[in-house]
């Protein structure tokens, strides 16, 4: 668990950098991340699996929302995600956290659903990657669409927010978001640095207001 | 070495190599306008979590948690299964009709609308009342042990604030200790579209009662006793929001449990 690990020196000139999500927040991520391994028996595994589904519904929600900036999509892509997941408990490599998995699998879901748009949209098959990009340059919807995310990080174009949550927010290492949104390492390190400096440019601009 | 901005920013994030640390801590000791420069980046991080933590505190729908509560589990120990499982997602019809049929199993395990009731045909038909949320909420929540609550008791100050905040009338935790309940946590809810909190009290043999609560202009001015499904539930109102005390049927103290917590809202 790289992310979690705080390898920075002390520097006590300098307020602490980062992680200070609200505590109700980091007691709902740490009790996502199951202590003991799902029962083998089939009915007993998908009923763990469940509860701890539910309760990780936020986060998913939120995830989901950052891919698709909209609360019907990403409802309906959370639905879907968490049904699959059901559906494949057995293929779940408990070696990885549960959260970690639903996260592969819902943006999986959402690339596979970008890429059938693009094609219903007569733009042909074209790369994940592409699919995103193409997708966040539709400045019009985008721009109906973003309301939906909250606060400043509206202001984020559709390839950086998703980035910036789980490195920021999630505490993901650069290494696992380069896995889970495939990406290379550099890219992650560009996108979470891009995203930090349109939010803080948006901050001066409104004045310090986050709001 | 120049420090770049994409530099700060992985070292807020504890990625840089060791060569780059000691650079950029080496910077940061020397040049005011680099802090500066940290600073604001760190102000943008703390912003875009408190926008986004701001998401996962919205409530979840209940047809979300019950369409997973009641997914279809039967093929997961068939490698047959697995077959009927197509790698690209369903498109969007099969997925509407793959949450139809979810919510169907909802109302049938565990709205139970449709069973044992002799006015069950006419019993859909009406307008859900909070109540019915409630009682559904309660059968997925209440099955929940290592997720019973969202907010642990621990954070009290913080569920009443933010509960409030939530809901828009005082919220506060009622101590019901003298009642044999210890409170656990608390949960937000939606039900008839409006958010609902969620205060969660277990009794010395771990059944788990409920004390919700909704904000209204038309509060109830006496207590009333009902039953949805497994559920007893005893409801009230104060100046500006109702209350309901939901557990198990026939546990029998739920009304003296309304009246304590009535007493203290």
């Amino acid at each position: 668990m790289h992310a979690l690990i705080d390898h920075r020196p002390e520097h006590t000139r300098l307020p602490e950098p980062r992680r200070c999500i609200a505590p109700r927040l980091q007691a709902v991520t740490s009790a996502d991340r199951p202590e003991r391994p799902y029962g083998q028996d089939g009915m007993a595994l998908s009923a763990e699996l469940k509860q701890d589904l539910i309760a990780m519904l936020p986060r998913l929600r939120r995830f989901a929302r950052s891919l698709t900036r909209s609360v019907p999509e990403a409802d309906d892509l959370v639905q879907e995600a968490c049904l699959r997941a059901i559906a494949r408990a057995d293929q779940w490599d408990r070696s990885q956290p549960l959260d970690r998995w639903m996260f592969r699998i819902t943006r999986n879901l959402w690339i596979s659903e970008l890429r059938k748009q693009q094609v219903r949209m007569g733009e042909g098959q074209v790369a994940a990657e592409e699919t995103h990009e193409l997708r966040t340059l539709e400045t019009g919807e985008a721009q109906v669409v973003a309301s939906q995310l909250r606060g400043l990080i509206a202001a984020l174009p559709g390839d950086l927010a998703p980035v910036l949550l789980a490195v920021s927010v999630e505490g993901f290492s650069y290494a696992e978001a380069a896995d889970l949104f495939e990406i290379p390492i550099g890219t992650v390190m560009s996108r979470v640095h891009r995203a930090r400096k349109i939010l803080a440019a948006n901050i001066a601009a409104t004045g310090g207001d986050s709001r | 070495m120049s420090v770049t901005d994409e530099m700060l920013s992985a070292y807020l994030d504890g990625e840089l190599s060791e060569v780059d640390l000691r650079a950029v801590e080496a910077a940061l000791e020397d040049q005011p306008e680099l802090r500066d420069r940290l600073a604001a980046l760190m102000a943008a991080d703390a912003a875009a979590q408190e926008s986004f933590a701001a998401i996962v505190a919205e409530p979840v729908p209940l047809a979300l948690a019950a369409a997973i509560q009641n997914a279809p589990v039967a093929d997961l120990a068939s490698p047959a299964g697995h077959a009927n499982l197509p790698n690209a997602p369903r498109r969007p019809a099969q997925l509407l009709a793959a949450a139809v049929a979810a919510l169907a199993l909802s109302v049938g395990s565990i709205g139970g609308y449709l069973t044992g009731r002799e006015d069950g045909g006419a019993r859909v038909a009406e307008a859900r009342n909070w109540l019915d949320d409630i009682a559904d909420y309660h059968a997925v929540y209440a099955a929940q042990v290592r997720h019973l609550v969202e907010v642990p008791a621990d954070e009290a100050d913080h569920i009443e604030t933010w509960l409030t905040a939530t809901l828009g009338v005082g919220v506060v935790i009622p101590d019901l200790a003298g009642d044999g309940l210890e409170f656990q946590g608390a949960r937000l809810l939606v039900a008839a579209g409006r958010p609902v909190a969620q205060l969660i009290y277990t009794d010395t043999a771990g059944g788990v009662v409920a004390l919700c609560q909704i904000s209204t202009e038309t509060p109830q001015d006496s207590f009333e006793t009902r039953q949805i499904n497994d559920f007893d539930l005893v409801s009230f109102g104060n100046a500006a929001a109702n209350f309901v005390v939901v557990g198990d049927a026939g546990r029998g103290d739920l009304s003296a449990i309304a009246e304590s917590a009535a007493s203290q809202v």
